[in-house]
């Protein structure tokens, strides 16, 4: 079968962006396109997914087709992936699956969001539209509510208190302080991400991830084109992905995501590679929890051994087993919704190429992971990548 | 809510905790009478001129209130009626269509100014506008069994609540006849602040100090997420008890929606 090679990658700077849609996703293209090492042109493009909310709905319809117009690719084959915050994880696998069937050679993956030229009530509104809206939202919840549960429950369940959240924000706003792209670039004491305002008891704010403007984009081709691309192709080595109840309430368990587990383990299986073979991993923490969740729900560590595992600083850069979120993930680089999930696979190409900033490079990166979350873990793709094909 | 019954005449009569002249942050007559009904026998009623007094009332289906959330049936040759006083936060069941002699009733003390701005927000509420996340009132009434009579479904064996149409089988699960209990236990809960909560909830969530939500499961098995109403000076515990009553949950595009909500019995 066909393997997949990742030979270009790029992305806005996330936060308040002063572009909108077309810009933002024209300079991540002209970027994506500059990182391909020889001659690469927007009419290579076959095919291209983008993931987006169209948060806002200011191009509700047809968004992909007006972004692709805008940055030099009319008239290719494109769709908008909606899976909420899963959106460009999505896309980024069915680009995958698009190579891998034989079905196109060259391929763009990508995702934007923008979220910060909203008016706060009209922010507010659409900051609830992908949990379940029936049930969920009528009782008062938004994501802060739903992560809150699933906090206060696993306090509950397991030895781990909100101290083991604020050490996954303080590490993850060290690791974004050095990274240039990152939304929120600045360093967080313990006692100060302690002291939070509370947003929903136990989450203060220093656990929630920011809203966030961005786009990113990555070039994904079949292996017989990847050494006319570059020398230095990653290679997209598994690709796996799950869904569960939207509904938290629906759920056997709030303290684990059935679809993480479930994507994780096909990504395992197709890239031949288990959790011990990881060395940095882009986690899907839209709030400290999610992080503490997902180092078990990957097989990082065991159930009910997260908190611990934040406690010990077991994902620092350098330091301990895995790095976790070397970009600052969700909390300190940003999460523009649609544009995340893409935005991780970009930070792992950096990284398994050695191309970050040298004070934030993680040594000897050889196999790198993503895992996108859309909502409270109605949907999941994860995604592994290598050096080596 | 406070009751005054007087069985020989089989007259009775309810308020809110906070007496006759108010029903609370998310109370009004509608739900008054539905928890006063549930707390008598049921029986057949005639609504009378109830419905003249409630407040946003082109947008309650008072029949399909009643009917979906209690036992009780509307029957216009029943021999008890439902009332409600055109100033006061009052109802009454009685055995006659004329407006009954209200008793009076005290309660808690409240203060004014916020009755007043609570008042004011459901007014503008009401009238809102959803520019995103939505709910049809087609589709609120759809599931009003479950949602406001624990209604659940039986798929061989295993109650299923809310609704679902199939099973992992593709097998159609049959509509809903089982009631739930009407206590459940906390597994979590948490309180979100004004600037957490959703957008329906905006304008009164600064007033109230934030909304709290708690995830429940039922000695049956089904699971929920219900708002917690009464709890201004309690602090919900997992593994606690709540019981349910039906409350105001938002208004938008010209309705109030109706729903359960959860209040603490024993934390």
């Amino acid at each position: 079968m066909v393997d997949v090679a990742m030979v270009g990658a790029g992305q806005t700077k996330f936060g308040n962006h002063p572009l909108g849609l077309k810009g933002m996703w024209s300079e991540t293209i002209e970027k994506a396109i500059s990182s391909v090492d020889h001659d690469f042109q927007s009419t290579d493009v076959e095919e291209a997914f983008i993931g987006s909310i169209a948060f806002g709905g200011s191009q509700l319809g047809n968004t992909a087709a007006l972004l692709t117009e805008h940055s030099g690719m009319e008239g290719v084959s494109v769709r908008r992936v909606e899976n909420a915050c899963a959106s460009s994880g999505f896309a980024l696998r069915d680009a995958w699956m698009a190579i891998k069937s034989g079905q196109a050679d060259v391929v763009v993956a990508g995702g934007i969001e923008k979220m910060n030229d909203l008016s706060a009530s009209r922010k507010r509104y659409w900051l609830g539209v992908s949990g379940d809206t029936e049930w969920e939202r009528l009782a008062g919840l938004t994501f802060p509510g739903t992560y809150a549960l699933t906090a206060r429950r696993y306090f509950h369940e397991f030895d781990a208190t909100h101290d083991d959240l604020v050490h996954v924000s303080v590490k993850n706003h060290m690791h974004g302080f050095e990274n240039e792209v990152a939304h929120l670039r600045k360093r967080v004491s313990f006692e100060k991400a302690q002291s939070g305002f509370m947003v929903a008891d136990p989450l203060t704010l220093y656990d929630c991830c920011p809203t966030s403007d961005g786009a990113s984009a990555v070039i994904l081709v079949a292996d017989h084109l990847a050494h006319k691309f570059t020398d230095t192709p990653v290679w997209v080595k598994g690709s796996g992905a799950g869904s569960d109840h939207l509904a938290l309430h629906d759920r056997p368990s709030i303290t684990q995501l059935r679809a993480t587990q479930s994507a994780a383990d096909k990504a395992y299986r197709t890239a031949g590679v288990s959790p011990k073979d990881i060395d940095l991993a882009e986690v899907h923490d839209c709030f400290t929890i999610a992080e503490v969740l997902a180092t078990e729900d990957l097989g990082f560590t065991g159930r009910g051994n997260g908190g611990r595992f934040a406690r010990e600083g077991e994902g620092r850069r350098n330091e301990g087993s895995v790095t976790i979120n070397a970009s600052g993930g969700l909390k300190s680089k940003g999460h523009p919704l649609g544009a995340t999930g893409t935005g991780q696979a970009v930070e792992i190409f950096k990284q398994l190429r050695h191309q970050t900033e040298p004070s934030r490079q993680v040594r000897d990166a050889e196999i790198g992971l993503t895992h996108n979350v859309g909502g409270s873990g109605a949907t999941c793709a994860v995604h592994i990548f290598g050096r080596e094909r | 809510m406070l009751v005054q019954s007087f069985p020989d005449e089989d007259h009775h009569f309810a308020s809110s905790k906070y007496g006759q002249d108010w029903a609370g942050p998310d109370g009004d007559r509608l739900t008054l009478a539905l928890s006063l009904m549930k707390q008598l026998p049921a029986k057949n009623i005639q609504l009378g001129r109830f419905s003249e007094n409630l407040e946003f009332v082109s947008s309650v289906d008072v029949q399909e209130m009643i009917e979906a959330s209690t036992d009780w049936i509307v029957d216009d040759k029943a021999s008890y009626y439902l009332h409600s006083h055109a100033d006061k936060y009052l109802v009454a069941i009685t055995t006659s269509l004329n407006e009954p002699t209200w008793p009076e009733f005290g309660g808690i003390e409240f203060s004014p100014d916020l009755k007043n701005e609570l008042k004011a927000l459901w007014a503008t509420e009401v009238v809102g506008v959803s520019q995103g996340a939505y709910v049809s009132q087609a589709q609120h009434l759809i599931a009003s069994s479950a949602r406001l009579g624990l209604l659940a479904q039986n798929d061989n064996g295993r109650l299923v609540w809310p609704p679902r149409q199939l099973n992992s089988r593709g097998d159609r699960i049959a509509s809903a006849t089982r009631q739930l209990s009407e206590t459940a236990t906390i597994l979590s809960w948490t309180r979100l602040s004004a600037a957490g909560a959703p957008s329906e909830f905006s304008g009164r969530a600064p007033v109230l100090d934030g909304v709290s939500t708690v995830l429940v499961q039922f000695d049956e098995g089904p699971k929920g997420v219900f708002m917690l109403a009464d709890d201004e000076d309690r602090t919900p515990e997992i593994d606690g008890t709540v019981r349910f009553d039906i409350r105001r949950l938002y208004g938008q595009d010209g309705m109030i929606h109706y729903g359960l909500k959860a209040v603490l019995v024993n934390s």
